[in-house]
């Protein structure tokens, strides 16, 4: 039995004109219209089967989750569109010697000042009139971080002006308290502002040191919020580059630190040292004092035989200094990365190593070529210190560091804390400086998380094929709000509160652009799928193709005929 | 009853145990040499520092090393054992192991560690973090370790320091018997020492000479060390024992590849009858061979590290074992002192000078002597075919007077699901004679943890007994699961390491705990054809395509007779082609009569 196609339904004898003598050619009768429809109905069918159950499964299984992200929002972070950070500064004045009137008059004309002087209108210095018990107790209250005031709508208390007379004054003079946030002015009594002058000069005078006193936070918040390009006016070229390269030197914001203090020396000694005493004494108020900002881990260790790498220059004895050199341009192969054991602490949080290096005395006094100092500040990583103990000649190192011997090395370790931790180098108190490093804090926080978001937002626009899990929507709609908290915390003056926002947008914007699911494990090229399977969907679709064109060209020739039929 | 072949070995554990643990020195470290039998030469290293318990949790580190102490305490781990273990220590020709096998592991890399935690499932979380961060620090697959390569054994390891807390403190063991130890495991083994490689005994590791031995077993052990309630020391103890082939170690570098001796240097038993020119039979050697220190480790000792002693010299910090009548020529600067046992001396090393040993070739008369084992043990795989197999272990005690009590620690991969009811043992007396006897009349308690698949391993631990003069075989069937396709390692066909036995004996002379490993097991899993998924898609693919192919056409097609085919044929562009190639044949075919 033969089987052919029969599409064809009116076979014409005048097509074949050569073969024609060998057999008699006999032509099927016409298909019965029913056995027509069957076939269609076969063919409909089948294809029904493949767009209404296959398409969708096949979509269904191999389509890629995207939840759905506020791009648009997230955009708009990114550029600045939604939050211009200001950085409203409450200053309490307490003035207990002059009247309410003196007061509110001296108060309006330093205000007025201050507003004349300002030339970044993000930041900008409130004065407000203490009460008077704010006033009495503020050196009690407001001399550590960890008092902000608990009501917490109010918002911080940045400063207190003291306004004292003080007989036997030509000009007013100014104190700031170095443990306190509180700045002393001393008056002559002669000079009490009488409410008709319009610019007395003691208003000129606290303008000026409240100016002063924020001068290189202002610059330092002009300078984040600006970008790399401009910074203010007025700012010397010398502050500007020292605020730049203290962002450069300075580690990305953590809660938990780890520092790690090592005792390196090629020698066997010394072996030990009065470490923990040390770190008591000269680390602990420090770092107590940085508690409301981030946490601290300290560990300690002792490493002997630690020889440089080979790479290093050896250091050269130079006759003038009577002292071995190390030049400048060698301190960063001073460590030896590959052998002394510096890895990173366990946990969450960055490392900040601070390395004590005894030379041999064979090699000691060690010093640095250029300047002749004894230490270094390694960028985003750590500090070193040269401790050359004083030794006579062919005398080994001590076999022990006393706590004294410290001393000098952790002043400058912790110098180098608050240099790697990004603190401003003025105003000289320190819970001032800390205050001013809450808001650069919370200023870079919020710029890098808004930044995220905008990575986040280009990025999964330009890959479409990524999935977006619903825990990445879910981060980011946190990091929106807590971002928008954040900025209104800023706008009135809740700094503190600000950080804990930007923190936290901060720390979900980093969860959800490094969420692990969104990178496939494993990737099949499409062309690898279809030579999987093409033994199958060959076979198959060929018939499935060519049976569905021959249905559509006989509808279309029967219709066509009806058309002609019809004329 | 039991003695040892390495009394001393064991007297300086116990000694150094005993009195140097709290010792005002916070760091010793001592290298015990002992030529053995089949010219081979066991070199056993220990380094040992505490740091006091207060300045171990304020990570204050001094002797003990930064990065270990901070994964112990991230990992709540309170005691910690690891041991990087290759090759096979041949007790037939060398006795029982050092340190009583105690600081030796199975091949591959082992750990085991008491973690403090509230349940088990907080405990196998810290052991994670713990295999994790140690597979950084010394650069092994402990990574690998998980649920499946876990066991929690019960009865086969104590904890050997002074736990406060010791009911929240959980055992887990874990074993990577495929692992290669190699020089990548012993740099950062020498940087956990306070000397580094520097000075001292850990002068003389060179990797290429370590790793070539015939055995070597790296260990690091962590555990506290309590005086009373509140005098505890954590003390670290690191050890290196190496079984060296002296011969094989001699050679120079530059020429490694040994070449067969000319014919005038063979020493031949000329009494042989076969004895001639071309015939040999080797002489057994009366002397034994000459070596030195630095040509076995490749490398002087240099000084001594100068953190050990109480006034930074260090005394004994090399000990010898042979007899006292033997010459040895030590490095100017050093002292000789020798013990009362006849067979030891001692070294004391000038500071700062290299120091080193050599041993004339010399005649033997009084060898040192090597004491029985307490328990020989041999685990092999038997059976044949892909579905199933079994596992044998014959346990020889050669004691005449006592019996042997032991535990057997067997940790199993998932794939091996072994049928306990199978466990069968036989006796052999020394008459040669085998009985069957039920097992349970050797086993006196069984603890078993059956396997889950791709969750966990088989964990079998049977406290059994070996009567005095004989030999205890022990046999019991596995099946051999087959595998997904996925977890096909990609030499699948080399077989899949099984984790070696660990034997516990329970009965020693002293408190010293004694310990033995048997081998580590390949056992062959039926493996597939790995083309096989592509194979079977394009099969199957093809049998559908045929059936649906079959049933589409007989749906869709027209049925006609042959001649009706044939008229229709020529409609079709088949037929249609053919009727052109017909008539250009006919032209052709007229053109030629034509021409005729």
């Amino acid at each position: 039995m033969t089987a052919k196609s029969g599409d064809s339904v009116s076979p014409s004898a005048s097509a074949f004109t050569s073969d024609s003598s060998k057999s008699t050619k006999r032509v099927p009768p016409p298909e019965s219209s029913e056995s027509i429809q069957t076939r269609f109905r076969v063919i409909a069918s089948f294809w029904a089967v493949i767009i209404f159950l296959g398409f969708p499964i096949w979509w269904k299984t191999t389509s890629i989750y995207r939840a759905h992200l506020p791009i648009q929002e997230m955009v708009d972070w990114a550029d600045g569109k939604t939050c211009r950070p200001v950085y409203p500064l409450e200053i309490h004045v307490a003035a207990p010697s002059l009247q309410l009137t003196e007061s509110q008059h001296l108060l309006r004309t330093t205000q007025h000042t201050l507003d004349d002087l300002n030339e970044f209108a993000a930041h900008h210095l409130r004065l407000k009139l203490a009460n008077d018990t704010v006033a009495h107790t503020g050196d009690d209250k407001v001399d550590n971080l960890d008092n902000r005031p608990s009501d917490a709508d109010a918002a911080d208390i940045a400063l207190t002006v003291r306004v004292l007379p003080e007989e036997g004054l030509v000009t007013p003079r100014s104190e700031l308290q170095a443990h306190t946030t509180q700045l002393d002015v001393f008056y002559p009594p002669s000079q009490i502002p009488s409410p008709s002058t319009s610019n007395p000069p003691l208003s000129t005078f606290i303008a000026q040191e409240l100016q002063r006193i924020y001068g290189e936070e202002k610059a330092t918040i002009a300078h984040i919020l600006s970008g790399e390009s401009s910074a203010l006016d007025s700012t010397s070229p010398e502050l500007t580059e020292s605020i730049s390269r203290r962002l450069r030197r300075s580690m990305q914001y953590a809660e938990t630190y780890h520092l790690s203090f090592s005792l390196f020396t090629p020698g066997s000694a010394p072996s030990s040292w009065d470490i923990e005493a040390a770190i008591q004494e000269y680390l602990a108020p420090l770092l107590h004092a940085f508690s409301p900002i981030s946490n601290f881990t300290i560990d300690t260790q002792v490493q002997l035989y630690a020889t440089f790498s080979p790479m290093t220059p050896a250091p050269v004895y130079d006759e003038a200094e009577s002292a071995w050199t190390l030049k400048k341009e060698d301190l960063s192969a001073f460590i030896n990365a590959a052998e002394w054991p510096l890895n990173p602490s366990i946990g969450s949080g960055p490392t900040l190593n601070f390395i004590l290096y005894v030379p041999d005395p064979s090699q000691s006094p060690m010093i640095v070529k250029e300047n002749r100092a004894s230490s270094w500040i390694v960028p985003q990583w750590g500090g070193v210190f040269l401790l050359n103990p004083q030794l006579e000649k062919n005398q080994a190192n001590p076999a022990s560091l006393s706590q004294d011997s410290l001393q000098s090395a952790f002043k400058t370790f912790s110098h180098q804390l608050l240099t790697l931790l990004g603190t401003p180098s003025t105003p000289a108190s320190l819970p001032l400086r800390l205050q001013t490093l809450v808001r650069i804090r919370a200023a870079s926080l919020l710029l890098s998380a808004s930044s995220t978001m905008g990575s986040l937002a280009r990025l999964t626009e330009s890959l479409p094929s990524i999935p977006i899990p619903a825990n990445v929507a879910s981060s980011v709609s946190i990091t929106l709000s807590h971002l928008s908290a954040a900025c209104s915390d800023l706008r009135e003056g809740r700094f503190n509160a600000a950080l804990a926002s930007a923190r936290i947008a901060e720390n979900e914007a980093e969860r959800s652009f490094f969420e692990k699911t969104m990178v496939g494990q494993a990737y099949f090229p499409d062309e690898h799928k279809v030579a999987v399977y093409l033994p199958l969907l060959g076979p198959i679709g060929v018939p499935l193709v060519v049976g569905l064109i021959k249905e559509v060209k006989r509808i279309v020739a029967a219709w066509k005929a009806r058309r002609r039929a019809a004329v | 009853m039991t003695t040892f072949s390495f009394p001393l070995l064991l007297a300086l554990a116990v000694t150094l145990w005993s009195f140097n643990v709290f010792a005002s020195t916070e760091y010793h470290e001592q290298l015990f040499l002992q030529p053995l039998p089949q010219s081979s030469l066991l070199a056993s290293f220990n380094f040992r520092s505490n740091t006091s318990q207060q300045s171990f949790d304020n990570q204050h580190f001094q002797y003990f090393p930064r990065a270990l102490g901070q994964i112990l305490q991230y990992a709540n781990a309170k005691e910690l054992h690891l041991r990087f273990t290759t090759g096979r220590w041949d007790a037939e020709s060398w006795g029982p192991r050092p340190w009583g096998g105690s600081k030796e592991g199975g091949t591959g890399v082992e750990l085991w560690a008491w973690i403090d935690a509230s349940d088990d499932d907080e405990a196998f979380a810290k052991w994670i973090t713990l295999t994790q961060s140690l597979s950084g620090l010394f650069c092994a697959s402990l990574n690998f370790v998980d649920s499946t390569r876990t066991t929690r054994p019960v009865v086969s390891f104590e904890p050997t320091g002074n736990h406060r807390n010791a009911e929240g403190l959980h055992l887990l063991h874990g074993t990577l018997p495929g692992e290669v130890v190699c020089t990548e495991n012993l740099t950062p083994f020498l940087k956990l020492l306070p000397c580094k490689g520097k000075a001292g005994i850990s002068t003389l590791f060179d990797g290429h000479k370590l790793f070539d031995a015939a055995w070597q077993s790296m260990s690091v052990d962590m555990r506290p060390m309590c005086n009373s309630e509140d005098d505890c020391v954590i003390q670290i103890e690191q050890t290196v024992d190496m079984v060296l082939d002296i011969e094989r170690s001699k050679r120079p570098r530059a020429n490694p590849i040994p070449r067969p001796l000319a014919n005038e240097f063979l020493a031949c038993d000329t009494s042989k009858p076969y004895n001639s020119e071309d015939s040999c039979y080797p002489l057994e050697k009366t002397t034994d061979d000459a070596w030195s220190m630095s040509e076995v480790f490749g490398r002087t000792l240099n000084g001594v590290c100068p953190l050990t002693g109480p006034d930074g010299t260090n005394e004994h910090s090399v000990c010898l074992r042979v007899p006292h009548e033997k010459q040895v020529f030590i490095s100017e600067g050093s002292r000789e002192v020798k013990k009362e046992d006849g067979f030891t001396r001692c070294f004391n090393l000038a500071p700062g000078q290299p120091f080193d040993l050599s041993i004339p070739e010399q005649a033997v008369n009084t060898p040192v002597p090597l004491e029985d084992p307490i328990l020989n043990a041999e685990r092999t795989i038997v059976g044949h075919g892909q579905e199933r197999g079994g596992m044998r272990i014959i346990f020889g005690n050669p004691s005449n007077t006592t019996a042997v009590d032991f535990i057997l620690f067997e940790s199993l991969p998932w794939f091996l699901r072994p049928y306990i009811h199978t466990l069968q043992a036989t006796i052999t007396g020394r008459d040669g004679i085998t009985t069957d006897i039920p097992a349970s009349d050797l086993v006196t308690s069984t603890f078993y943890r059956p396997a889950i698949d791709r969750e966990r391993g088989t964990q079998l631990e049977i406290a059994l007994s070996v009567p005095a003069a004989s030999t205890v075989t022990l046999t019991y069937d596995f099946e051999k699961a087959i595998l997904r396709y996925t977890e096909y390692p990609p030499d699948a066909n080399r077989g899949f390491n099984v984790a070696p036995a660990v034997i516990r004996i329970l009965n020693t002379a002293d408190s010293a705990p004694v310990y033995i490993r048997s081998t580590s097991l390949l056992l062959p899993l039926p493996t597939p054809d790995f083309s096989m998924p592509y194979n079977v898609i394009i099969l199957t693919s093809t049998v559908i395509a045929l059936a649906f192919g079959t049933v589409f056409n007989i749906l869709v097609r027209r049925v006609v007779s042959v001649d009706e085919a044939a008229a229709l044929g020529a409609q079709t562009l088949k037929g249609r082609i053919l009727g052109k190639l017909v008539a250009i044949r006919d032209k052709v075919r007229s053109k030629g009569t034509k021409v005729d």
